[in-house]
C-alpha cells in the first residue's frame, strides 16, 4: 500500500494550488497552455472519481444490445470487455444491423455513453444550447 | 526553419528579384504569423526597385497533414480560384528550388483583416452587420463552386462526393485500435441517407470563420486552400455551418456570424442550386464526422508519440462533443 493521500486527493489538492496560486501570475503568453493544464488535470480528476461505474454500466447496456450475458467481468477484463463489444457494435452499425427495429435502443445506447463520456470530459457540452 | 538566416534572406531576395524581374529587392520584414499548423505563413516586406510590397510567403510547416495538397498544388488552385474573381490573395511566386530556403514555398499577395474566429464572433466593431457579411460569403462561394472538374490544370485534385466521404472516413476509423460506434452510427446515417445525384464542383473544404479575413467589416479575401478538391459543392456550406466554427456565438448557425436566413438565399440565387432543410442536416452530419476524423487524427499523432503534445492529447476529449452533435442531427425518431 502506497502511503497516503492518494493519486485522487493529490490530483486534487495539486489543481487547487495551480489553480488559485499559480494560474493568476502566468504571464499572457503562456496563460493558454495553463489553462490547458488545468482542464487536464480536472477532467483526470473526474474520471478518477467516476471509478468504474460508468463502465459497468456501458458494458451491460453493449450486452443487452449484442444480446451476450449482462454479467460484467472485473478489473482489465471490463475495459478488454467493453472495447470488444464496442468493436462488434460497430462492425454490426455499419453493415445496417441497426438500421430498423433495434434502431432506437442503440441511439439510446449511444446517447446515454456519449453523455457518461461528456460528464468527464467537458460536463459544461451536457448543458443544452 | 531558419528563415530568418542571414543568408537565407540573401538567398531569398535573389529569388525574388529573378521571378519579379526587378533589378532590386531588399527584406524589409520577415516574421513568421501566428496559426498554421499544418503550413508556415510569414510576413515578407519587400522593397522592389524602391517599392514597398507586403506579401505572405507560405511554407510547410514540420508537421504535416498527409492528405492536404503540396505548395505547388496549392499555388495552382490559388491561381484558378483568384482568375475567377473568388475574393482570395493574389498568388504571386512559386519556389521550386529547395536551395532557396530549404523547402518549397509561394508568394502572395498580404491581404489586410482579421481572421481569428474568436474575435470576428465577439466583436461587433469588427463585424458591425453579420448578415452582409454573411451575403458576401455566400456570393463569394457560388462564384468559388463556378469552377468545374473540365478546368485545366487542376488535374490533381482529389473528387470527394458523398460516398467517397463515407468510404474515405471509414477507411481512417479502421485503421485506429479503438472503436467509435457513435461515429459509425453517423457514417451509417450518411450512406443511407446519401444523395440520389450530386452536382460535382470545386470545393475549399475549409470554408469557415477563422480561414477568411475581415476588413472594415467586409469579406476581404479567403485563406487556406489547401484541402480543396472536387466533390459536392453543399459540402462547403455543411462545413460553414457546423457548430465548431461557430466560435463565441454558437446560436449563430452560419460561423458564428449570421444565421441561415442570411446565408442560404443569397447562395441559391448566385448559384442556381436549391439547398433544403435536409440538404443542410445531411452536410452538417457529414461536417461534424470529419470534424470528428481530424480530431482522431491530431489525438494518434499524441498517442503514436510522433508528437506528444497537450493540446493534442486535449483534442481527443473533444470526440464526445462531437459525437453529440452527430446523436442530435440524426436522432429523429
Amino acid at each position: 500500500m502506497n502511503d497516503r493521500p492518494d493519486a485522487r486527493d493529490l490530483l486534487e489538492i495539486a489543481r487547487h494550488a495551480f489553480t488559485a496560486e499559480i494560474l493568476p501570475a502566468v504571464p499572457e503568453p503562456l496563460r493558454y497552455t495553463a489553462l490547458m493544464v488545468a482542464n487536464a488535470m480536472a477532467i483526470a480528476q473526474r474520471e478518477l472519481a467516476a471509478g468504474d461505474s460508468p463502465l459497468r454500466e456501458e458494458y451491460r447496456r453493449l450486452a443487452g444490445l449484442l444480446s451476450q450475458n449482462p454479467a460484467a467481468p472485473d478489473g482489465s477484463a471490463l475495459r478488454d470487455g467493453v472495447e470488444s463489444y464496442n468493436r462488434r457494435l460497430a462492425n454490426e452499425i455499419r453493415a445496417g444491423r441497426f438500421d430498423g427495429e433495434k434502431r432506437a435502443a442503440v441511439l439510446e445506447h449511444l446517447r446515454r455513453t456519449t453523455e457518461e463520456k461528456l460528464a468527464i470530459s467537458n460536463p459544461k457540452a451536457l448543458v443544452p444550447g | 526553419m531558419t528563415l530568418d538566416e542571414d543568408s537565407t534572406r540573401r538567398r531569398l531576395a535573389g529569388f525574388v528579384a529573378r521571378a519579379s524581374s526587378a533589378r532590386d529587392a531588399v527584406i524589409v520584414t520577415l516574421e513568421r504569423m501566428s496559426g498554421g499548423a499544418v503550413q508556415e505563413n510569414w510576413a515578407l516586406d519587400v522593397e522592389l526597385d524602391g517599392k514597398l510590397r507586403h506579401w505572405v510567403l507560405r511554407t510547410d510547416a514540420t508537421a504535416t497533414v498527409r492528405e492536404s495538397l503540396t505548395r505547388a498544388q496549392e499555388f495552382a488552385v490559388l491561381k484558378v480560384a483568384h482568375a475567377a474573381k473568388v475574393l482570395s490573395p493574389e498568388p504571386l511566386f512559386l519556389c521550386d528550388d529547395p536551395a532557396v530556403t530549404g523547402q518549397l514555398f509561394f508568394i502572395m499577395e498580404r491581404l489586410p483583416g482579421v481572421a481569428a474566429g474568436h474575435r470576428i464572433t465577439r466583436d461587433a466593431k469588427l463585424v458591425p452587420d453579420g448578415a452582409r457579411l454573411a451575403r458576401e460569403l455566400a456570393a463569394n462561394l457560388a462564384r468559388l463552386h463556378r469552377i468545374t472538374p473540365a478546368h485545366a490544370g487542376l488535374e490533381f485534385l482529389p473528387t470527394m462526393r458523398a460516398r467517397d466521404c463515407i468510404a474515405h472516413y471509414r477507411g481512417y476509423l479502421d485503421t485506429l485500435s479503438h472503436p467509435y460506434p457513435a461515429l459509425e452510427w453517423g457514417l451509417r446515417w450518411c450512406e443511407l441517407n446519401a444523395p440520389q445525384r450530386e452536382d460535382t464542383t470545386f470545393i475549399h473544404r475549409d470554408y469557415r470563420t477563422g480561414n477568411y479575413l475581415v476588413d472594415e467589416g467586409r469579406l476581404a479575401g479567403v485563406l487556406d486552400w489547401e484541402f480543396s478538391a472536387f466533390g459536392n459543392p453543399l459540402e462547403d456550406i455543411g462545413w460553414m455551418c457546423a457548430r465548431c466554427w461557430r466560435f463565441a456565438r454558437p446560436d449563430l448557425t452560419v460561423g458564428g456570424i449570421a444565421g441561415v436566413e442570411d446565408f442560404v438565399p443569397e447562395y441559391e440565387q448566385m448559384s442556381g442550386r436549391r439547398i433544403t432543410p435536409g440538404d443542410l442536416q445531411y452536410w452538417q452530419v457529414m461536417a461534424h464526422l470529419r470534424w470528428a476524423i481530424i480530431a482522431l487524427q491530431q489525438l494518434e499523432r499524441h498517442l503514436s508519440g510522433t508528437q506528444r503534445s497537450l493540446e493534442l492529447a486535449l483534442t481527443g476529449h473533444l470526440v464526445g462533443q462531437i459525437e453529440l452533435e452527430i446523436l442530435n442531427l440524426t436522432g429523429a425518431p
